[in-house]
């Protein structure tokens, strides 16, 4: 059995007004999985990913990566585990593509060769290459989304986090970065995805969370999740609503 | 900033597009700052390989005219301001202000000179990639005490990704408030807080995306220093600036 | 937690340089003289940022137009709009935000002041700007006050009052 990369055991975070973020939330996270992480909006979603790269530090309670406490190795566990965030328009920092893939490496003070290596391979891994010229913000929803996953990969994560990586993109722009994280699963990389709609990729993935006020309810095989989705404020997906196979999105 | 001036970087294949910037920038400088000395002929020469050369990046010299407007204006107004006030031979004179011959072609010249200098720098912009200006900057400043060159430079990026993001949320705003006939507002100060209030506000917000984004990518002000990609013709480019100069301030 | 404070300081300023650059693009068109937003953002830069980072935000601001982007008035850059005759005032903007932040500073962040501070540091811009004027125009003093300073008294007598009360509201918003 593959060890657990991420540790998180009784976690509970309360904001500054007093408001309860996470209510002891105990996971363990192993190599390779592909996890849904569903709830409604307010659900606690957001903070709970954040405190998985250091972005928030725990009220109570520990998150360890690679067994290392993240509150001391932070460098370490940034470099681990990759965050991609809701907006992609306000986390780019670079006024090309390429420039904004290669800021991470910049800031671990990778050599430049090293560096235009790295951008340029992931790039053309992604089908990005074309663009690397471009302003970011000139490009469309999902070659933005793609990215950003792109700024994320070049650091060599173990561990990609995704907060609603297919909100505000059409159907083509789904499908575009459906088939990049898929990609990913297939190279072995630990995926969490938290959305709201578990649609596209609820054939796909191998575990469901499915979190309400800051506290996790459910926890497992998202099939079998399925039917108790909608008691928590999460749609349910078509092909189940209308009682039909479940069927992948992507040929 | 495509959509407020014309005058941004145009991507081309000239050779001033792959000079060096930092050589760019000093002989824009030292055309900028010989041209303060220059006579009527050799402002003119200058000008013509000026319009010349911008018309190679695409941009026309009568569009250039047409952005330019407050600034001719201001230029005219100077002409105007010195054509009466410099003491000579009287060519006409109104209400006691005497138009003198010696006043025409002093304010002439100072016009034409401001004119050229505005072009120069137009070339520079428009030839120059803003992540090559920000290189150059950077590199400028490291030898110069107490500026920390690497947060100058990481500011102008975050400047630069702001501009759209701004641009496109103030369009928004003033569009939605239309919408609702904010027009009708006469009261000055409740109009100009019913745009800058939700704007910033709204930037404010991505501000902090932002601050969060970076964290996640490990920034540190201690980062890979910037490259530079010299064409090989930045020697012929310096003796040819250097005669240039040298014919400004001679004749 | 003094690096990420750091951080956050430095991605605000960085805003702001933005908005200033956006401010001489973006007008209210209110009687004869459009609002120009500019000096707006600089006072706001000042009252928000404090005499460092505001002062940082100005310098950065001047050196991108100085070094050829696009940033100044009407989509000019260089030496020559930086020395050029409105070149005054740009330069003013430094000792401006710097005034600004510090007597509002000084004084305790309330609003009454913070308007003392932002008529000293708008004074400031034209006691930089309109002798600039005069010694590139070649005008007389006077007609360099009736041209470069009366024109723009009204519209910065509302932007003042208006950046004192955005102050209030953003203060509490950036956590400053
Ligand atoms: N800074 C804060 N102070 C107080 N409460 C906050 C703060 N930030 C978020 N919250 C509250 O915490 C709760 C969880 O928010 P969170 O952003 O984690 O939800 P989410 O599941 O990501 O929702 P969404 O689907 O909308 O992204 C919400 O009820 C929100 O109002
Ligand atoms: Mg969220």
């Amino acid at each position: 059995m593959p060890t657990a990369i991420l540790d998180i055991q009784d976690l509970s975070f309360i904001f500054d007004d007093g408001y309860i973020g996470l209510n002891r939330i105990s996971l363990s996270i192993r190599q390779g999985e592909f996890i849904i992480l569903a709830g409604k909006n307010g659900s606690g979603k957001t903070t709970f990913l954040r405190h998985l790269n250091g972005l928030l530090r725990p009220t109570s309670g520990r998150v360890r990566v690679n067994g290392k406490e993240i509150s001391t190795h932070l460098i370490e566990t940034r470099k681990t585990v990759g965050m991609v965030f809701q907006d992609p328009d306000t986390q780019m920092v670079g006024d090309t593509v390429f420039d904004e893939v290669a800021f991470g490496p910049e800031n671990l003070k990778q050599p430049r060769a090293l560096i235009n290596e790295k951008v340029s391979r992931v790039l053309k891994a992604l089908n990005l290459f074309h663009l690397k010229d471009r302003h970011p913000s000139t490009l469309s929803g999902g070659e933005k989304r793609k990215t950003a996953i792109a700024g994320i990969l070049v650091m060599d994560p173990k561990v990609i986090v995704f907060d609603e990586p297919f909100s505000n993109l059409d159907y083509p722009g789904i499908l575009q970065v459906l088939s990049t994280l898929m990609d990913l699963h297939r190279a072995g990389q630990t995926l969490i995805i938290a959305t709201h709609d578990i649609e596209p990729i609820v054939f796909e993935a191998g575990r469901m969370i499915i979190m309400e006020n800051g506290s996790v309810m459910e926890d497992g095989a998202p099939l079998d999740l399925v039917p108790c989705l909608e008691s928590y404020g999460v749609r349910e997906p078509c092909f189940s609503k209308f009682g039909l196979q479940p069927r992948p999105w992507q040929k | 900033m495509a959509e407020i001036t014309p005058f941004t970087y145009r991507p081309g294949d000239s050779s001033l597009h792959f000079l060096d910037p930092r050589l760019k920038f000093f002989i824009v400088s030292l055309i900028s700052v010989s041209l303060v000395g220059a006579g009527f002929i050799s402002t003119g020469i200058c000008f013509l390989m000026l319009v010349l050369s911008l018309k190679k990046t695409g941009l026309h010299f009568f569009s250039i005219l047409k952005h330019l407007k407050l600034f001719l204006a201001l230029l005219f107004f100077i002409f105007l301001a010195r054509a009466v006030t410099t003491q000579g031979d009287i060519l006409v004179s109104v209400y006691g202000l005497a138009l003198t011959r010696q006043g025409l072609t002093e304010g002439g010249l100072v016009a034409f000179k401001f004119f050229a200098v505005m072009l120069t720098g137009l070339m520079f912009s428009v030839t120059t990639r803003p992540s090559s200006i920000k290189a150059a900057v950077q590199w400028f400043l490291k030898p110069v005490p107490l500026v920390p060159e690497k947060r100058v430079a990481v500011m102008i990026s975050l400047a630069l990704c702001f501009l759209p993001v701004i641009l496109r949320q103030a369009k928004e705003i003033s569009d939605a408030q239309n919408a609702r006939c904010a027009h009708l507002q006469k009261n000055p100060v409740r109009k100009t807080m019913g745009l800058v209030l939700p704007l910033l506000k709204r930037t404010v917000l991505s501000a902090d995306r932002l601050v969060l984004a970076m964290e996640s990518r490990c920034y540190r002000d201690d980062r890979t220093d910037p490259e530079f990609n010299p064409s090989g013709r930045e020697p012929l480019f310096l003796f040819g600036t250097l005669a240039l100069c040298l014919c400004l301030l001679l004749c | 937690m003094t690096a990420s404070t750091d951080l956050k300081m430095t991605v605000y300023a960085s805003l702001f340089v933005a908005l200033i650059a956006v401010g001489a693009f973006i007008a209210i068109p209110i009687g004869p003289v459009p609002i120009v937003l500019q000096n707006l953002f600089v006072l706001l830069a000042g009252l928000l940022l404090g005499p460092v980072w505001g002062l940082a935000c100005v310098a950065v601001y001047l050196i991108i137009g100085l070094a050829g982007l696009p940033v100044f008035a009407g989509g000019t850059s260089g030496l020559g709009k930086l020395f050029g005759p409105t070149g005054g005032y740009l330069l003013g903007y430094l000792p401006c935000v710097f005034i600004t932040a510090s007597v509002s500073k000084g004084l305790g962040k309330k609003t009454a002041f913070d308007i003392l501070a932002m008529v000293l540091g708008s004074l400031i811009v034209y006691a930089a700007g309109v002798p600039w004027l005069k010694a590139v125009t070649g005008m007389s003093l006077e007609k360099a006050v009736m041209a470069g300073m009366v024109p723009f008294l009204i519209g910065d007598a509302l932007k003042i009052v208006a950046a004192a009360f955005l102050a209030k509201t953003l203060r509490p918003l950036m956590k400053l």
